[in-house]
């Protein structure tokens, strides 16, 4: 197959992104920032180290297939957990983003975090913004060696820890470390350390903002949540404009001037190299570092803050606010209900699970002339840490009773048994197929851990 | 084919079937063992439950990348297209 040769100008058409530099800036919003950094990132890589009853915490055992989150354990039957905790979580994305508009993209977003921790290592290695642009045109001396070369170590090393912690939310943390200090991993935890390692280093360090700009479906999507109430970052047009450059201490109206004085920092100290005097653009990622820049040249100007702020559309065109939405409220009313609900069933759920097949091969075996006896195996799963005892009692028919093998059925940890239940029912108090009866299985040392299972029992008809 | 439409071309397909192959590994692996496939398939082979999480995850993977491929041919750079 040939391709027609792309015309000259359609090569050249193509520009090379250039690599942004965001400039520091101090001020409210960074420090909140810089605030949430530390928290995500402590919380990413210290949980797996916190213990829990002689065990991690957490850790997510695949090979076994359960969860354990602090004192719970879940088990694939626990499904309906994972997917109520998906949707919060969405649910509480669309909440604060219908209300702040892209809090979550400027604070907390992983792709956010992890880039803030590569400029500051970034900023360690190589200095400041224009430090860092001009040793991206300097030829490659001594100096640029040795500070790239610094730089991309930190980041393979941040990288690699990052790769083995999240390895230690899958496979037990403390051995998993010993075994990567030796080079002595399975397959798997190198793939999997390698790969997250790889991807931490690609998104943090090289693509950037451009993950959030071509590669994010969240980016997409959510402006379809936000309104003319939601609060955006926005630069006040009437107050800035017309840009220029002043002295200090000229009066701006005098000369025919707005309160912007055109110095830029607002457009270098943003991570996606946009302009927020052009308006509200898709690329912006709420980070408020435009706002922080900005604030800093109007206190040296001797002018209010908030040229740049975080605002909504009405706001800004004089029109009353109303914070509380029909959107807000049933976002917030849902998100509401569901985590109430979750808490009360987390809290209701019994660390048991029963199953109870009927024998299919015989419907009935009569016992003597006077008893009727159904088969049926139970299925016993104990969810709980510790093991239990459990006792199988039978009710719902008259002078109804069950035999098992033992009187108490042991199950362990984590563990299911299987047990054969005989249940015997005298033939003049059933009649016909599918009477409705009820097993009940109860553990011994805790009465509290207990399950109903309904069943049917068969008998000859007259 | 330039270096855009290469680099368009990897993150509109490779990126979009990895979420999804993640997101239906997760939903699948969650109601079916691994364990119980393969007892009712190959039991013959030897197949660990993480192959089984790992086959079963480079499956979707490559379902998906097929789709996106196509969807990338079939939508992106057509003949007729001047841009």
């Amino acid at each position: 197959m040939t391709r027609p040769e792309m015309p000259a100008e359609d090569a050249g058409m193509y520009v090379a992104r250039e690599k942004i530099h965001p400039r520091e800036v101090k001020g409210r919003f960074q420090n909140l920032r810089n605030l949430a950094v530390i928290v995500l990132l402590g919380i990413f890589y210290g949980l797996p180290w916190v213990q829990w009853d002689g065990r991690q915490a957490v850790l997510f055992d695949l090979p076994v297939r359960q969860f354990h989150i602090f004192g719970l354990t879940f088990w694939p039957q626990d499904f309906l957990y994972l997917a109520l905790l998906l949707i919060i979580a969405a649910l509480t994305l669309f909440f604060f983003t219908a209300l702040a508009g892209r809090l979550w993209c400027g604070y907390a977003c992983p792709q956010t975090v992890w880039t803030e921790a590569f400029i500051w290592m970034e900023r360690w290695t190589e200095g400041n913004r224009q430090k860092r642009i001009k040793l991206d045109k300097s030829p490659w001396n001594r100096e640029k060696v040795v500070r790239r070369g610094s730089k991309h170590l930190l980041w393979v090393l941040f990288a690699l820890f990052t790769g083995v912690t999240f390895v230690g939310y899958f496979t037990p943390i403390t051995e998993l470390v010993g075994r990567a200090v030796s080079l002595d991993l399975g397959p798997w935890e190198t793939f999997w350390l390698l790969f997250y390692g790889f991807a931490t280093w690609g998104n943090a360090g090289f693509l950037r903002e451009q993950v959030c700009i071509y590669m994010c479906p969240y980016a997409r999507f959510q402006s379809a949540m936000f309104d003319r109430n939601t609060l955006i970052i926005s630069y006040d047009e009437k107050r800035g404009e017309p840009r220029g450059g002043r002295p200090r201490g000229v009066e701006p109206r005098k000369r025919g001037l707005g309160d912007c004085i055109d110095c830029n920092l607002c457009v270098q100290a943003c991570p996606t190299g946009i302009d927020i005097r052009e308006g509200l653009q898709y690329e912006c990622i709420a980070c408020a570092a435009c706002i922080d820049a900005c604030d800093s040249v109007m206190d040296k100007m001797n002018y209010p803050r908030g040229l740049i702020r975080y605002s909504t559309e009405n706001a800004m065109e004089g029109k009353k606010v109303r914070t509380l939405r029909p959107r807000v409220l049933v976002y917030g009313f849902l998100l509401l209900a569901l985590i109430t609900g979750v808490l009360v069933s987390l809290t209701q759920r019994t660390p048991l699970a029963v199953e109870v097949l009927a024998d299919r091969n015989v419907i009935y075996r009569e016992v003597d002339w006077e008893t009727i006896e159904n088969v049926y195996t139970v299925r016993i799963l104990n969810k709980d840490r510790v093991s239990h005892a459990y006792t199988l009692t039978v009710e719902g028919l008259p002078g109804i009773e069950v035999i098992t093998r033992s009187e108490q059925i042991r199950v362990g940890p984590g563990s299911t048994a299987s047990e054969v239940a005989r249940v015997r029912v005298p033939r003049d108090a059933v009649e016909g197929v599918g009477n409705p009866f009820r097993l009940i299985m109860q553990s011994v040392d805790d009465p509290s851990i207990r399950t109903v299972n309904n069943a049917r029992f068969n008998a000859p008809s007259e | 084919m330039t270096k855009k439409r290469l680099l368009r071309s990897v993150g509109g397909t490779l990126w979009p079937s990895f979420l999804t192959a993640a997101f239906a590994s997760v939903v699948f692996f969650a109601n079916i063992d691994p364990e119980t496939l393969h007892m009712q398939t190959l039991p013959d082979w030897r197949i660990s439950r993480m192959t089984g999480y790992a086959i079963g995850f480079f499956m979707f993977w490559g379902v998906g990348l097929a789709s996106s491929i196509i969807t990338f041919v079939l939508t992106d750079g057509g003949p007729r297209e001047s841009t």
